[in-house]
């Protein structure tokens, strides 16, 4: 174990291979993105996917780990900044930064171990979630919002971990058909929503704690299926959203089967190359029903 | 895999061990090919053969509902059985030569997929794939489990 990692050895003796060898997507480098890529680098984690298509600006300097006056003058890449960051941390870093939508990377997003989703829209969260079932891949959803309240605003967000085999964003009623249908018909006249350090950095934090929890988990008598968390910005609580508790027992009936897996359009012939690597991903039955912690 | 795990471990009236089959579907990552396993369909009771020879003989029966199931449902077939010791599993000679034998009938059902073979031991797995038109199969390198906790390791 490097000295660095010494006081986290409570994740065990493989901890530093697992963190090493495990890769993981980041889609979004802003103010939530960019603190997941921070507190993976510092735990451990070498092998980074980045997509965020956007540049740095003076609105996203209230939030984003890592950007300085500096890249808003260079208009530097969100990717670049995240890169920058990890690398500072950890120069062994390998990380494909991708400055494009991240439907232009989807090859990249397939092989990672766990992908984090830190989109503004609930179409986006819906592809993401598709993409990382299709593809057996763990997604971890987080978001915050300001709305107007009646003693002000209220600051609320969540996070969601959508396990392949086990409950999804529609089963927690997150993602709703009305709801992807209205941001359809208000596509492109979204403004900019209220955005705020602080609780980016919570919900981070928190989807950080899910994956670890997901690879390297420290005590037996959590057993982990998809989840969501309430954040409430006002009373600063983080609670397990009483749907979780409510479909303990209920299998995802939104992806239930093999036939959505894999590339439709997958060749054989295409696929064939002599230095290629092939790796298997098998989904454990036993993740078909969430369990509370 | 505690459930196919399970089934493998069963004891069976004649034969030493058992065995299964994962069916897979398949994609590529900018590393390689990803194989998709989600289904395991154990071998019934009745289509064991008897035969002292090897740990596990499965009769025709076995293969035509394995070809169904890749015919049916457009997905490779993987062949899973389970060698009980720590460490690396390899093969034995009579594995591969079973494997030999039986892979290719699964290109009678679905010619355009690879197919293969997936070996269990306590906390291990290796695996082989065919592809279509291939005779030596290729070795996976990476092996990921999805579940509760997420576990995966490379090839030794």
């Amino acid at each position: 174990m490097m000295n660095w990692q010494a006081r986290q050895g409570f994740l065990g003796q493989e901890s530093t291979d697992v963190l090493r060898n495990g890769r993981v997507g980041i889609v979004g480098l802003g103010g939530g993105g960019s603190h997941i890529a921070q507190q993976l680098a510092h735990i451990g984690v070498e092998n980074f996917v980045l997509c965020d298509p956007d540049h740095y600006e003076d609105k996203n300097h209230n939030r984003t780990v890592g950007g300085t006056p500096a890249d808003v003058e260079a208009k530097t890449p969100k990717v670049r900044i995240a890169q920058r960051l990890i690398r500072d941390i950890n120069p062994k870093a390998r990380v494909s930064a991708v400055k494009h939508r991240w439907q232009n990377a989807l090859p990249f997003l397939r092989g990672c171990d766990a992908v984090f989703g830190c989109v503004d829209s609930y179409t986006e969260r819906d592809q993401l979630e598709r993409v990382s079932r299709r593809f057996l891949v763990p997604y971890i959803d987080i978001g915050m919002d300001v709305s107007i309240a009646e003693a002000g605003h209220a600051v609320h967000g969540q996070v969601v971990l959508s396990l392949p085999g086990s409950l999804c964003m529609h089963c927690f009623n997150f993602l709703r058909p009305e709801l992807l249908e209205l941001e359809a018909q208000d596509y492109g006249r979204a403004g900019g929503r209220p955005q705020v350090i602080w609780p980016n950095g919570v919900l981070a934090s928190t989807a950080v704690g899910l994956f670890i929890q997901l690879i390297l988990p420290w005590h037996r008598d959590v057993r982990l299926g998809s989840v969501m968390y309430d954040y409430d910005g006002n009373r600063h609580t983080m609670i397990l959203s009483p749907r979780v508790s409510a479909l303990s027992s209920v299998a995802c009936s939104h992806f239930d089967g093999l036939e959505g897996e894999g590339d439709p359009f997958w060749n054989a012939g295409d696929a064939i190359n002599p230095t290629m690597q092939a790796g298997v991903k098998i989904l454990h039955p036993d993740s078909s029903t969430t369990s509370s912690i | 895999m505690r459930k196919m795990r399970g089934d493998l471990l069963r004891p069976h009236g004649h034969a030493a061990e058992r065995v299964g089959f994962i069916s897979c579907r398949f994609g590529t990552s900018d590393d390689g090919l990803l194989i998709l396993g989600r289904d395991y369909h154990p071998v019934e009771d009745e289509h064991y053969e008897f035969d002292p020879m090897v740990g596990a003989r499965f009769g025709a029966a076995a293969i035509r509902s394995a070809l169904q199931i890749a015919l049916s449902n457009g997905v490779g077939i993987f062949h899973i059985h389970c060698h009980e010791h720590l460490g690396e599993p390899r093969p034995s000679r009579v594995d591969w030569t079973e494997w030999a034998k039986f892979v290719p009938n699964f290109w009678h059902a679905r010619p355009e997929l690879p197919h293969g073979a997936l070996l269990l031991s306590t906390n291990r797995m290796s695996s082989w794939c065919w592809f279509p038109g291939q005779n030596d199969p290729m070795k996976i390198s990476r092996f990921t489990v999805v579940g509760q906790r997420l576990r995966y390791w490379e090839a030794v």
